[in-house]
């Protein structure tokens, strides 16, 4: 990433909340004040700080988990689904195993939502790679299976026949520790950094890194120097939709405590716009998915202290997102459709 | 200055994002001659034509055609003054017959209705007038390049083109054709229209030209009469030193086989790349050319050898081991190495930096990564020392390889497949396209890697490239072999003949 693009982040985000300023003024609030509040909501006291890092965790790993499917040129939608399975996983293995000490049943409840998550992703995967279907379409119509999957599970075998839909609390033993009470934020936060330096290790250290990254960048050449793209394809999947089934199970094992119907509600696309704004860098994706955090946990502080809707917030993000992106869009599009053909008009011969 | 003059250009100046690719360039044009414009790849001969035709506005400079003046060009003035440019790719709809192809945009009408008999014999009158032979009622897609060729040349005349610029007409030619091209030049020329010949062959250039413009680095260096210079002082203007582009030949023991193809049957999207039968041996220390019009098999055959493309029927067999259908990788550590013919697809990752792409095929091996992860200090001193051997340039191992010019690409594909253990080097069109000091560096690469007792099989359309290198010649013509030719007894002719599908078997 160049240099220019850091500044034409940093200049769609002002250019965001200037456009949001001028709304918020013809509503007839001060915009300067009601953004002191919303960055006052997001960083004050243990319960605003601790909110904002309690929505950054998922955020970075579900946008972690769509980064890997498209360095592997897959566009992994499906990130919602393996974070609704792994949080189920999480949480059968997290009720259903008692009397087993933290140490083990912590990593156990992570490993089986990583694999629940990512076993999924290997459906869309193996169809787009052995078959050749559209992997967009196959995982937004995957997304639904799996949410009405967890629904089942949670109003009836695994219910906790409370009333409510959802499971019964997971152990002690299996919970995430929170800190910053009384927000919700919990250790998960550095398993999800940690994720992040060895996801960043592993892409540009390893072998594995290479693999992968030179698949995604030109499969033809990758099989041409005699890497399997097919293989490495399916790989990267397993690896994103892991990541997002670890971002479900820390949402049960440190913030719910047990699996609640539908408690999603678009983290994983938020994850993916995160990935998207980022334009392929995987050391932005921190930055944003913590800015990110920020509007949207502020945008509560902001709604209690100037009864403004926070649904002004929504339209801040949307139209930060829709500036970040036009360029972002713009990048991906070109490395999907491959190399430019030669165009004799354009590009001319002699280069 | 010369009475007719019809174009005087002076003083042009165009900066692309990277590079300066006309730096003070200056060209003028008289009506009714041939006027060669040479320089190497990247020279800006093209660069130089398609402000001419307005494809590009230069930065400065003044534009002069007949008495007026312009900053700048668009195509639609070009057209309207009479300039008609050939681009290197053609510029047809495949799906419409030539006919259509050649009134599109400009089509006689009558009432709402196109006047199609008008428009067949006024092209009619060029087919005569200039030997110009199309058929005008076949589709672009089943039409023969040479053909298509001549289409794109009927296509300006018909638009009334008095000035006709070609962008390296020859390069898909075969020897007859490019014969049958230059009479059409000709007849062009004694009509009294001027012709822009863009090329870097030089024996080509001293053939048909009037005057020749040599460019270099973007600037104008000088315009000659062809009386008065030799290919070697064009040679040397053109790169600014001398330059040997042949190998020497040597009186070697051609002994063991090394690979050899036996009756292979290849599929293809294409009708006529389909290879059907091809048997080949290969030896250590010798280098095979494969002489051949492009898409006749070439890029299948060696798609096959190399595992990227199934044989349907046949074998192929690498130092006594049957390799046909196996995958990529266990090819390569049997012992071939292979620079394919699509450079920019296959041959690298142009999102990776040039040490990326060294490594391409030995990053998982030792001492470039131990039990799965990378040295990158091994990588870096690996890449340095690749870099200074070959005269990459820029040099330096971590900018992206899609900064690099053609030349230099090609540079870093060669030394990754060439560096290492192989017994068998695949080198499929290694210098198409690139700058004569790199063509110079590539084929001392090739014969040095013969010269170390390897066999290399060398695929080019360039038959001087052919016939400089290899130790024998076989001709590839709808895939199948037309002949094999010993290197002393194959003719320009001979191979121009196979080339076409006559089959004048002289077998050893």
């Amino acid at each position: 990433m160049k240099k220019n693009d850091y500044i034409e982040i940093l200049l769609s985000i002002l250019a965001a909340l200037f456009i949001g300023g001028i709304v918020i003024f013809i509503m007839g609030f001060n915009p300067l004040a009601a953004y002191g509040e919303l960055f006052k909501g997001a960083f004050q006291g243990n319960f605003g700080f601790g909110s904002t890092l309690a929505k950054f965790t998922p955020l970075l790993l579900t946008a972690l988990a769509f980064h890997i499917s498209t360095t592997v040129s897959v566009f992994n939608v499906g990130v919602e689904g393996s974070l609704y399975l792994g949080a189920m996983a999480a949480a059968w293995v997290g009720f259903g195993l008692t009397g087993v000490p933290a140490v083990i049943h912590v990593p156990l409840c992570l490993i089986a939502g990583a694999a629940a998550g990512g076993l999924w992703a290997l459906i869309p995967a193996a169809l787009k790679v052995y078959y050749n279907v559209n992997e967009i379409c196959t995982t937004i119509l995957l997304n639904y299976v799996a949410i009405d999957i967890t629904s089942y599970m949670v109003n009836f075998p695994l219910s906790s026949k409370s009333g409510s839909p959802q499971t019964p609390s997971i152990s002690d033993s299996a919970s995430l520790t929170e800190f910053m009470l009384p927000s919700k934020a919990n250790t998960g936060l550095f398993i999800a950094i940690a994720l992040f330096v060895v996801l960043y290790w592993m892409l540009y250290h390893t072998t594995m890194g290479y693999r992968l990254r030179s698949t995604g960048a030109n499969p033809a050449f990758s099989e041409y120097v005699g890497i399997n793209p097919k293989r490495e394809m399916m790989a990267g999947m397993f690896i994103s939709g892991a990541l997002g089934g670890i971002a479900g199970a820390i949402e049960v094992m440190g913030v719910y405590g047990c699996f609640l119907d539908n408690f999603s509600n678009g983290i994983a696309n938020n994850g993916m716009l995160v990935a998207l704004i980022s334009r392929g860098d995987i050391r932005i994706i921190p930055v944003m998915a913590f800015f990110l955090a920020i509007l949207q946990s502020g945008a509560l502080g902001m709604q209690r202290y100037t009864s403004l809707d926070d649904s002004i917030i929504s339209a801040i993000i949307a139209l930060f997102i829709l500036f970040a992106t036009m360029q972002g869009l713009f990048k991906l599009k070109t490395t999907f459709g491959g190399p430019k053909k030669h165009t004799g008009l354009k590009t001319g011969s002699e280069k | 200055m010369n009475d007719n003059t019809i174009i005087e250009m002076s003083g042009i100046n165009k900066q692309f994002p990277l590079v300066k690719a006309i730096d003070d360039g200056k060209f003028d044009l008289r009506a009714g001659e041939i006027h060669s414009l040479i320089g190497e790849n990247g020279a800006g001969k093209s660069t130089m034509m398609k402000i001419l035709y307005g494809v590009y506005a230069p930065d400065s400079g003044d534009i002069r055609v007949g008495d007026s003046h312009y900053k700048a060009m668009d195509t639609k003035k070009a057209i309207e003054l009479g300039i008609g440019m050939v681009h290197q790719e053609f510029m047809l709809a495949e799906g419409l017959t030539v006919l259509e192809n050649i009134i599109l945009g400009s089509e006689p009408k009558k009432g709402s209705r196109i006047d199609f008999a008008k428009a067949r014999e006024k092209v009619e009158t060029y087919s005569r007038d200039y030997g110009l032979e199309i058929d005008l009622n076949k589709k672009v897609i089943d039409i023969p390049v040479g053909e298509a060729q001549r289409v794109e040349i009927i296509k300006t005349l018909y638009r009334g083109a008095k000035i006709l610029i070609l962008d390296e007409p020859t390069a898909v030619l075969t020897p007859q054709e490019t014969v049958n091209l230059f009479k059409i030049l000709n007849a062009l020329k004694e009509d009294g229209k001027s012709v822009v010949f863009i090329s870097h062959k030089l024996n080509e250039v001293m053939e048909i030209s009037d005057r020749i413009t040599v460019m270099r680095h973007g600037k104008y260096i000088d315009t000659a009469n062809k009386e008065d210079v030799s290919i070697p002082q064009l040679a040397q203007m053109m790169v600014g030193r001398k330059v040997f582009l042949g190998a020497e030949k040597r009186s070697h023991e051609i002994t063991d086989t090394v690979l050899s193809v036996k009756d292979i049957y290849v599929p293809s999207e294409r009708e006529h790349s389909k290879i059907r039968g091809i048997s080949l041996d290969i030896h250590k220390g010798e280098i095979l050319g494969i002489a051949g019009i492009d898409g006749n098999g070439q890029k299948e055959l060696a798609e096959a050898v190399s595992g990227l493309r199934k044989v349907e029927r046949g074998a192929v067999v690498l130092n006594g081991k049957e390799i046909q259908n196996m995958n990529p990788q266990k090819i390569r550590m049997a012992g071939l190495s292979y620079i394919p013919e699509d450079r920019n697809v296959r041959g690298m990752n142009k999102s990776f930096s040039i040490k990326e792409n060294l490594v391409a095929d030995c990053f998982y091996k030792k001492p470039y990564s131990s039990r799965g992860v990378l040295n990158r200090k091994k990588i870096d001193n690996y890449a340095a020392d690749v870099i200074k051997k070959y005269d990459i340039r820029p040099a330096d191992t971590d900018i992206c390889i899609a900064n690099l010019s053609g030349g230099n690409a090609q540079k870093v594909i060669c030394a990754r497949e060439i560096d290492g253990d192989f017994d068998v080097l695949i080198a499929a069109q290694p210098t198409r396209g690139v700058d004569i000091g790199s063509i110079e560096v590539i084929r001392k690469i090739l014969t040095e890697t013969r010269d170390k007792g390897k066999a290399v099989l060398l695929i080019s359309a360039d038959l001087d490239e052919i016939l400089a290198l290899s130790d024998r010649i076989a001709v590839i013509y709808e895939g199948r072999i037309t002949g094999v030719l010993k290197a002393d007894e194959a003719t320009d002719i001979k191979l121009g003949l196979l080339m076409t599908g006559e089959e004048i078997y002289e077998k050893e």
